[in-house]
């Protein structure tokens, strides 16, 4: 990762009541030298990786469940990856659909933090073909 | 006005050639855009296509064209493309290409590229795409009217043609030395043939590697790259202006192979690929069994590929098969249809993977007058390619044909 | 340590492994070294010819390209990683993570390399997302 410049996306859980711009202002008023972009999911922020990670750490601190954060390889802005330029890129729809499984982390993280037990996950076994057949046989 | 072509697209961005699509498309005056999609809408499409992919970014090609199907997104063409030899995308850009004629009056062309993109086939193919936009009324034209002169100057011949009321009164060829000479004999053989002037003549269309030098030179009314313009022509000299077909053109250093629906093409490939799968193989066969390239064709109707088999497709390691063939006593029908068969052979499993061949196949080209050649393709196909008259005029036909549309 | 994750461009992944503490290995950064320093006139998208070509470390010619270029960015991730976290049955990846062959030939490579690593299955209610927090937590945690 480069020390020079970080671009991060913040994005807040849709089952939040905190809006995007309560977010940018929160980011605004640590009185940072980096970029705040406000956008439909959150924001962006872009500046030395230094500070973007103390921005992170204040976000994280003041919002634990429901702001999350991943770093973003484009910078702000890139016309190779703007939207407005051509259309969505390819991740568009990935992150959105991220956007939407966010509450059920939340719910993860809130439980876990109690130190709730977490069940073990079992897979689906299918039908055993003997007893698929005995089935079939029967509906005759 | 700047054209925009929807790119449909599996594997640009990972194989290094977005950039170069980005380009291409720049250069013809068109924009690249990406039909906005939402994460419901790929479920959605995906159900409704019929047709589920394993990979992600196919399902979001598919959910693409339904927006373009549905007039949920505007744009003027269709740009399909993949990653060569990946079975899931061919399959997909395929069913799609199809989906997208069906269900929009949009042009469309696909293309499988590998990292080592031919920006050259690209650009044709971006020409070809704001051509079909620009001068769909013009592409539309199944008749020629007037008097007008087609001038295909090709890399080792050049062609001419002259037409009157949608009949070809005139034509000659020459094999091309300098661009513009070669052009001034033949069209000068091509009117003396027809009876005419040059001042009589009305509109005069170039095509070909040549096309720009002969239409400044003549002045010409029509200046367009090859796919558009023997697409036009070889649908009609074999009279197939609607429906699908496959033009196939075996030329003597490279060649095409042009997938066409209504006269209008929608995927090409070119090559380049090896002497041993071109015209100039046979010519080297022919030289080296001491026959004319025309006797050839003939002795190879009468034989049997089976009876001389080869072990190479190779120019050099090939013929030398075909004469130890000779040696051993097989008859010079058997090997002159070997050699046939293996140009049919080998350009359908390095060059027509590329493409969908549809039927009927239309061979073109000078050497779809060898009768054998033909024959061969027909074997390896599964269906006797039909071969129309003036075979080897389309370039200049087209040209004479477009240009009267702009009379 | 250096987690990688898989989808490598996961935001859920991304956040809960730098959350409980470690470094995320993420299509991401590997896509900004690309971006970052290269020169301006040649803008590439993600890889570049020479990335794509190097992908024939990890599969033959007869590979698509896209498969190779894809391979060429998460390889050395992989290469170098301590752990890795998976997260199968995802609804949602597509696009940068588009190629399913790719994505099998990842969580392969994760398997060659012999590095601890925990498979989750995307959450379809509260009670499953408690298990994907759980183990991964526990997981990262547990990671000296």
């Amino acid at each position: 990762m480069s020390e020079e410049r970080e671009t991060r996306l913040f994005m807040i859980s849709p089952d939040s009541m905190l809006t995007p711009d309560q977010l940018v202002r929160m980011v605004h008023a640590m009185g940072m030298e980096a970029t705040v972009k406000e956008t439909c999911y959150g924001c962006l922020v872009e500046g030395p990786s230094k500070l973007v990670r103390e921005i992170l750490a204040a976000v994280r601190e003041k919002y634990p469940y429901e702001v999350f954060s991943k770093v973003r390889a484009y910078p702000c802005g890139d016309p190779r990856r703007c939207r407005a330029q051509h259309g969505t890129r390819p991740g568009f729809a990935q992150l959105e659909a991220e956007w939407a499984a966010l509450p059920l982390i939340e719910h993860g993280l809130k439980c876990s933090d109690e130190g709730k037990k977490y069940k073990a996950h079992e897979e689906e076994k299918q039908l055993p073909l003997d007893d698929f057949k005995k089935i079939c046989e029967a509906s005759r | 006005m700047t054209i925009k072509i929807a790119q449909l697209s599996c594997g640009t961005e990972y194989s290094s050639v977005q950039y170069e699509i980005d380009k291409a498309a720049r250069s013809v005056g068109a924009k690249v855009v990406y039909p906005d999609v939402s994460f419901e809408d790929i479920n959605e499409a995906v159900k409704r296509f019929g047709f589920n992919p394993r990979s992600p970014q196919l399902k979001l090609m598919i959910a693409r064209a339904i927006k373009l199907a549905d007039k949920k997104y505007d744009a003027d063409a269709v740009f399909i493309t993949s990653c060569f030899r990946c079975a899931e995308a061919a399959l997909v850009r395929n069913e799609l290409r199809r989906f997208i004629q069906e269900n929009t009056n949009l042009p469309v062309v696909t293309y499988s590229f590998t990292e080592r993109l031919k920006a050259a086939q690209l650009l044709t193919r971006m020409e070809a795409l704001v051509t079909i936009v620009t001068k769909k009324d013009l592409l539309a034209r199944e008749r020629q009217t007037g008097l007008t002169a087609g001038l295909d100057s090709g890399s080792s011949t050049t062609k001419a043609v002259i037409m009157q009321n949608n009949k070809i009164i005139g034509k000659d060829w020459t094999s091309t030395g300098d661009v513009v000479k070669s052009a001034q004999q033949v069209l000068e053989n091509a009117m003396k043939e027809a009876g005419v002037e040059f001042k009589q003549i009305e509109a005069l269309g170039t095509t070909g590697y040549g096309r720009f030098n002969l239409g400044k030179f003549y002045n010409a009314k029509l200046v367009q790259e090859e796919l558009t313009v023997n697409s036009k022509g070889a649908v009609w000299l074999a009279d197939r202006q609607r429906g699908e077909a496959t033009i196939l053109d075996i030329g003597g250093m490279d060649n095409k192979a042009i997938t066409v629906r209504n006269g209008v093409p929608d995927n090409f490939t070119m090559g380049g690929i090896c002497a041993g799968a071109s015209g100039r193989f046979l010519e080297m066969t022919a030289k080296r069994l001491k026959i004319e390239i025309e006797e050839l064709g003939k002795l190879a109707d009468k034989g049997d590929w089976r009876n001389a088999k080869m072990n190479s497709y190779c120019s050099v390691f090939g013929i030398q098969d075909l004469v130890t063939g000779l040696g051993e006593g097989k008859s010079f029908e058997d090997v002159a249809a070997a050699a046939c068969h293996s140009v049919a052979e080998q350009v359908y499993e390095q060059q027509l993977q590329e493409i969908d061949v549809r039927h009927p196949i239309i061979q073109v080209g000078g050497t779809s007058l060898i009768s054998g050649l033909v024959k061969a393709v027909g074997e390896v196909l599964g269906e006797r390619p039909i071969v129309p008259p003036n075979s080897q005029y389309i370039g200049a036909v087209g040209g004479a044909l477009l240009s009267s549309g702009l009379l | 340590m250096k987690v990688f994750i898989d989808p490598p461009n996961s935001m859920i992944l991304y956040d809960l492994v730098e959350r409980f503490g470690h470094e995320p290995l993420s299509a991401m950064a590997a896509i900004q070294n690309k971006i970052d320093n290269i020169e301006v006139d040649m803008p590439p998208m993600n890889v570049t010819l020479d990335d794509v070509i190097r992908g024939l470390k990890y599969a033959g010619v007869e590979v698509p390209s896209g498969i190779r270029g894809r391979l060429a960015m998460w390889g050395p991730l992989i290469e170098q990683a301590d752990a890795a976290v998976i997260m199968i049955d995802a609804p949602f990846s597509f696009g940068c993570v588009g190629c399913e062959r790719s994505n099998e030939m990842v969580k392969y490579l994760i398997k060659r390399r012999g590095i601890p690593t925990v498979t989750v299955y995307y959450p379809k209610n509260e009670e499953e997302a408690e298990t994907v927090v759980g183990q991964v937590k526990e997981f990262l945690e547990g990671l000296k």
